[in-house]
């Protein structure tokens, strides 16, 4: 309420009210207009401050919902007993008690535990459990496993500890301090309505007061300067244009947030349109975040699986017996389960029990089998093995569901190699071959081509135990393992991958048409990572990077000229190694980036990279050290499903499914939004000239004043309101994901040539047609314009009743009166009518009216309407003379004026 | 240290120089005298453009208009009634003739309009009929109206207009409008507003205005008419000097507005007089 144009609007409210009080002093019985249009102006100040704010605070209460959690309790011993207490009130040296489920209360060093594993991954990244026992494994207290972290949740077990620090002292709280002490930047939108304001602000300005200094000049008394000044500053002022841009930024996020993007701050909608670099996150954003089975190698073949999210079947040939073996070894070797009742939900969508690859290979046979949860009950498991870290195998043993072969069969799967080593035949076409070394020279291809693929592979392998040596009673024992474990019959080996997200090669496509850089960030291996990004097209194509060229052309690393390398795989040690100019020389030389194996503090480092470029970066994060990152960059968009509470806090943007082609559709969004406030400002703009040419003419030839200051702010406060807002319903142009991301310094909202064209162009055309009416309107009531000249004293003389016209007629005054609020009536009918034909200029930029078609934007079509409505209300309705000064116009002028304005804007 | 300080300064300078005028391409505040050139000469084109649509576009409407009678005449349906000496409050003394001089010259300046030597061309009308010309060849003749028909006012036997005695002349006249015909005649009606006794005399005596000075036809069709007049002589006595009189003349006796809400001085013209002995 008190920056820019407002505070123009205060000082023509304030000089209105000194006029006023002037003019009392003067002479008591003057009318109140001045003091009326004081009230008016300021009350336009407030009433546009207060819709800005309840905008924000309704965009503030969507988010104010996040907040809403039930307050953390801890448990703890004090005096002797165990309590519940609120975790705020927790001290150090408080003994906490925590179990599977708990969210830690405060950092705690664990003094005693039972298998107790913590979720790191919002602090650290880690996406794997963590274990936790009381020995100090490292000296760095983010590596050791002896912390608990305040905010990181208890997955399983329990454990004891010892409060070490608490609130801001933890280490959440330290990142949340920090990223609280990363400055907010101004909005790339807040910088260009500020240009704005200056340039339209700085233009009423200059020409208000050299008008001012002119009509002392010319001999005005002081106050009828005054006057004159106020009404320049009225015509100048877009009053309705913050309103405008409020409302359009609302609309926008609404139509975001259907789509999944959920806007914190109106301005960062538009933030989002000028990205020119996004740094996304790979696993959830890019990837499903759910381990799908990719690719299978049996009978010597490599086949891949589909991992789209919606998959109904297996499409590969599965008429091999092989694959009859193979598939039975992965649907029975599995300990992995449903949850219960879930019958009718989609396979993939199922909530499992077990750990990630288990729960792909169970949804994977789930798939192929039909039910197997029903399969495993018929093939009775009797005793098995899990997987532990120095077998690196599972192995189970089942009866078969065949009646007649009364025989177990013992499955088994883990790491490839030792699977390999563990058997002595393989499968091949469904029957049983010696392995030999042929043999393990494919299948070390195979290992080689599916793990250079970024995947997890698991080998496979089962042996049907002789009937005679393991009768049905056998005692089958796991400690003694009495049954074989090797000479087994190898049946193949199944990939798995954190699949891309279907939609996202396309948005990322889309991004590189847009002019988008996108850069992967990612805590995970840098093979993974590179086979992610080529899948989505991250890195393209044909594209290499350094490495990938030296091997090609057999050559060290250090002779490969790095910009023939358009793609780079950036590992965190490597980063950690580099100075801030190592940095920009790779952001600048490759187009296509991965950052793999970062942790989150180095995307910080990325992020301020890539601004140093004078990029506009948008950053995407989940975890709580992701806030510094996302507090930094332009936009930080958090993660609503995966996304920590912090993030959520520091981001501008929430995005609620994850999806990183939801970025996408926001910057489609973004642009929109730009090119329609650029849209609707120039539309703005263009009337101001229609409205300054009156006084300075007025000023100038002395005639009566063409339209009045309340006349003004019905026209920029009451028609063109409705138009303008409509202009932000338009739809995107053809080009508007195919041009470069607008430079921040060049590509301005308002720039001179829009200025240029709105003012000097198109406002004087309507200037000429408004005149056009005035004069049309005075001339057939008898002042022709040579009469007019000169006339303006003894017009507004009020003891001059008897003013003589071209005819020789005479007037009152207040005859007079009527006559120049017809003047103000056809003068803002004119310029309505003119910005009929403005707005439907304004509705394209670069396409032609029929390529974006006259009726797509219903909303434009109501604001034409309204206008005319509007417009013949306040003419037509009785009464409106005495209330605001409007007068019912003839339907010839209106006629003469509406082609006139027409024939005018259409050249 | 230092020279990273400076840079920026020095940038900008240069920035602004180059602004003005670039060397190395030859621009001059943003554009090449080419460019300055194309763009002046657009501008040149598209304003003399819009300015020869709008000369065209005003001949065409000047053309739809009568040189004699406006298109409209209905912003002005009824006359307005004003006072000579033109002032809303006439205030002297009636022994300082240097206070109302002002007033009386106004008024010989007024009606030296009526003098008989402008009128030699006006004819005798019959009075109580207009004067319809509406088929009559243009010039339209003109009705005389002598200023002797204002008696004591005319200014021709008391020169002073009765300001001298303190009993002043107010000449009322209605305002000119193009074919007003008031039916039946007119006249002019002065009270005072409170309740005080005030008498006046009317010149003419029947305060009138006649019916054969309408219709009017317009300045160029009706040159040289003059327009009736009602002069008031305010019949002050010595109880009355000293203090401020409100008066109001009315239009009446006929069809024309007297009593607008909103135009006061419609068919009705208030004023105050103040005479000092």
């Amino acid at each position: 309420m008190i920056s820019g144009f407002s505070l123009l609007l205060w000082a023509g409210a304030v000089l209105c009210w000194i006029a006023y009080g002037v003019q009392v002093s003067q002479a008591p019985d003057v009318p109140r207009d001045n003091l009326y249009l004081g009230v008016v102006l300021a009350g336009v100040v407030i009433l546009t401050g207060c819709f800005a704010y309840f905008q924000e605070a309704k965009s503030t209460n969507i988010m104010a919902s996040f907040r809403n959690m039930v307050p953390q309790q801890a448990l703890v011993w004090r005096d002797g007993e165990k309590k519940q207490i609120l975790a705020s009130e927790l001290v150090v040296g408080d003994l906490v008690e925590i179990k599977g489920g708990d969210r830690i209360p405060a950092d705690v060093r664990v003094i005693s535990a039972q298998g107790c594993k913590v979720d790191n991954s919002s602090l650290t990244g880690e996406s794997e459990p963590q274990s936790r026992s009381p020995e100090l494994t490292h000296e760095n207290p983010l590596e050791t496993k002896n912390i608990g972290f305040y905010s990181t949740t208890c997955l399983e077990g329990t454990a004891t500890g010892l409060v070490i620090s608490t609130g801001d002292q933890t280490i959440i709280g330290r990142i949340a301090c920090l990223a609280s002490g990363v400055g907010d930047e101004k909005t790339p939108i807040a910088v260009e309505i500020e240009h704005f304001v200056h340039i339209v602000g700085g233009f009423a300005c200059s020409v208000g007061v050299i008008f001012f200094v002119i009509s002392l000049g010319m001999g005005y008394k002081i106050m009828d300067a005054i006057v004159f000044l106020i009404g320049i500053i009225v015509a100048n002022v877009p009053e309705g244009l913050i309103a405008t841009v409020t409302v359009s930024l609302s609309l926008t996020a609404k139509r975001m947030a259907k789509k999944n993007c959920l806007v914190k701050n109106l301005e960062a909608v538009e933030t989002l349109g000028s990205t020119s670099i996004i740094c996304s996150d790979k696993t959830g954003t890019l990837t499903q975040n759910r381990m799908t089975v990719a690719h299978l190698w049996f009978d010597n073949e490599i086949v891949s699986a589909d991992t789209s999210e919606d998959q109904k079947n297996q499409s590969f040939d599965q008429s091999s017996v092989t694959w009859k073996h193979l598939s039975r070894i992965v649907a029975l070797c599995n300990r992995a389960e449903f949850l219960a009742k879930q019958e009718d939900v989609p396979i993939m969508k199922r909530a499992v029990m077990g750990d990630a690859s288990e729960t792909a290979l169970l949804k994977f046979s789930e798939v192929v089998y039909g039910n197997v949860m029903a399969y495993r009950e018929k093939n009775k498991k009797v005793c098995e093995i899990p997987f532990n870290s120095t077998n690196k195998f599972q192995l189970s043993i089942h009866e078969t569901d065949d009646p007649h072969d009364k025989r177990f069969l013992l499955v088994m799967k883990g790491a490839p190699e030792r699977i390999l080593d563990r058997c002595s035949t393989v499968m091949l076409n469904g029957k049983e071959v010696p392995l030999d070394d042929s043999f393990k020279e494919t299948f070390q291809t195979a290992y080689m081509e599916l793990g250079g693929m970024g995947e997890r592979v698991l080998g496979f392998c089962h042996l049907l135990l002789p009937e005679d040596e393991f009768p049905d009673s056998y005692p089958f024992d796991v400690e003694s393992m009495n049954f074989p474990t090797s000479n087994l019959c190898f049946a193949g080996l199944l990939s798995m991958i954190d699949p891309p997200r279907s939609t996202v090669p396309d948005a990322v496509s889309k991004c590189r048409s847009a002019g988008i850089k996108v850069i992967m960030v990612t805590g995970d291996h840098p093979i993974t990572a590179q086979a992610i990004a080529k899948s989505v097209g991250i890195i393209s194509e044909g594209s290499e990077t350094v490495d990938e060229i030296a091997r090609r052309l057999n050559i060290p690393i250090s002779q490969v000229n790095k910009k023939d390398a358009r793609a780079a795989v950036v590992n965190g040690m490597q980063l950690k190694d580099m100075t801030d100019s190592d940095l920009d020389e790779i952001l600048r030389n490759h187009g296509e980036i991965v950052f793999a194996r970062t942790s989150p503090q180095q995307k910080l480092v990325i992020v301020e990279g890539c601004q140093r470029m004078g990029a506009i970066v948008a950053v995407t994060g989940d975890g709580v050290n992701d806030s510094p990152a996302l507090k930094k960059a332009n936009i930080g968009i958090a993660m609503g499903i995966a996304g920590s509470d912090a993030a959520k806090n520091a981001a501008d943007m929430i995005l609620m499914d994850d999806n990183f082609a939801s970025i996408v559709t926001g910057v489609e969004e973004g642009r929109l939004i730009f090119d329609n406030l650029k849209k609707a400002i120039s539309y703005t703009l263009t009337k101001n000239i229609a409205e300054l040419c009156p006084f300075l003419i007025y000023i100038i030839v002395s005639c009566p004043l063409p339209i009045g200051t309340i006349t003004i702010l019905f026209i920029d406060l009451g028609t063109d309101i409705i138009p303008s807002v409509s202009l932000a319903y338009e739809k995107g142009e053809t080009d508007i994901m195919n041009r470069k991301p607008r430079h921040p310094k060049r590509d301005r909202l308002v720039n001179w040539q829009l200025a240029l064209y709105s003012y000097s162009q198109i406002g004087m055309i309507q200037s000429v047609g408004a005149f056009f009416c005035y004069f049309t309107v005075l001339a057939q009531q008898g002042f022709l314009p040579a009469r007019l000249i000169n006339i303006r004293v003894s017009w507004e003389d009020k003891n001059d009743q008897d003013l003589e016209d071209s005819y020789g007629q005479e007037w009152t005054y207040e005859q007079r009166r009527y006559q120049e609020s017809e003047c103000y009536t056809a003068f803002f009918v004119s310029i309505v009518i003119s910005q009929l034909a403005d707005l439907i200029i304004r509705k394209t930029r670069m396409n032609s009216i029929f390529q974006q078609g006259m009726l797509r934007n219903k909303v434009l079509l109501f604001g034409l309407a309204s206008q005319l409505i509007i417009a013949a209300f306040l003419s037509y309705c009785p009464g409106m003379y005495d209330a605001l000064r409007f007068c019912p116009l003839r339907i010839p002028v209106l006629v003469c004026v509406f082609t006139l304005c027409h024939t005018n804007l259409d050249l | 240290m230092s020279s990273k300080e400076d840079k920026p300064v020095e940038q900008s300078q240069s920035s602004w120089k180059d602004f003005i005028y670039n060397p190395r391409n030859g621009e001059f505040i943003g554009r090449t005298a080419r460019s300055w050139a194309l763009i002046l000469l657009f501008y040149l084109i598209f304003y003399g453009f819009l300015a020869g649509l709008f000369s065209l576009t005003m001949w065409v409407m000047l053309q739809t208009l009568d040189d004699y009678t406006p298109k409209y005449r209905d912003r002005i349906s009824n006359p307005g009634l004003v006072i000579r000496p033109k002032a809303p409050e006439i205030i002297f003394n009636r022994s300082a003739p240097s206070e109302y001089k002002e007033y009386t010259d106004h008024l010989e300046a007024f009606l030296s309009k009526y003098n008989s030597e402008h009128q030699k061309n006006n004819i005798d009308c019959t009075p109580g009929a207009y004067f319809i010309q509406d088929n009559q060849p243009l010039p339209k003749q003109v009705c005389k109206f002598e200023r002797s028909l204002l008696g004591q006012c005319s200014g021709i036997t008391d020169q002073t207009f009765g300001y001298s005695e303190g009993r002043p002349c107010i000449i009322v006249k209605m305002n000119r409008i193009i074919g007003l015909k008031p039916k039946p005649t007119p006249f002019i009606n002065c009270t005072a507003k409170k309740d005080d006794k005030l008498s006046v005399n009317y010149f003419p005596e029947n305060a009138t205005f006649d019916s054969m000075y309408f219709p009017y036809y317009g300045k160029l069709a009706h040159d040289g008419y003059v327009q009736p007049l009602v002069a008031v002589k305010l019949l002050l006595n010595s109880s009355d000097f000293n203090k401020k009189l409100s008066v109001e003349c009315k239009i009446e006796g006929s069809n024309l507005l007297n009593n607008d809400d909103r135009d006061k001085f419609l068919g009705r013209v208030a004023f105050q007089v103040t005479v000092t002995e």
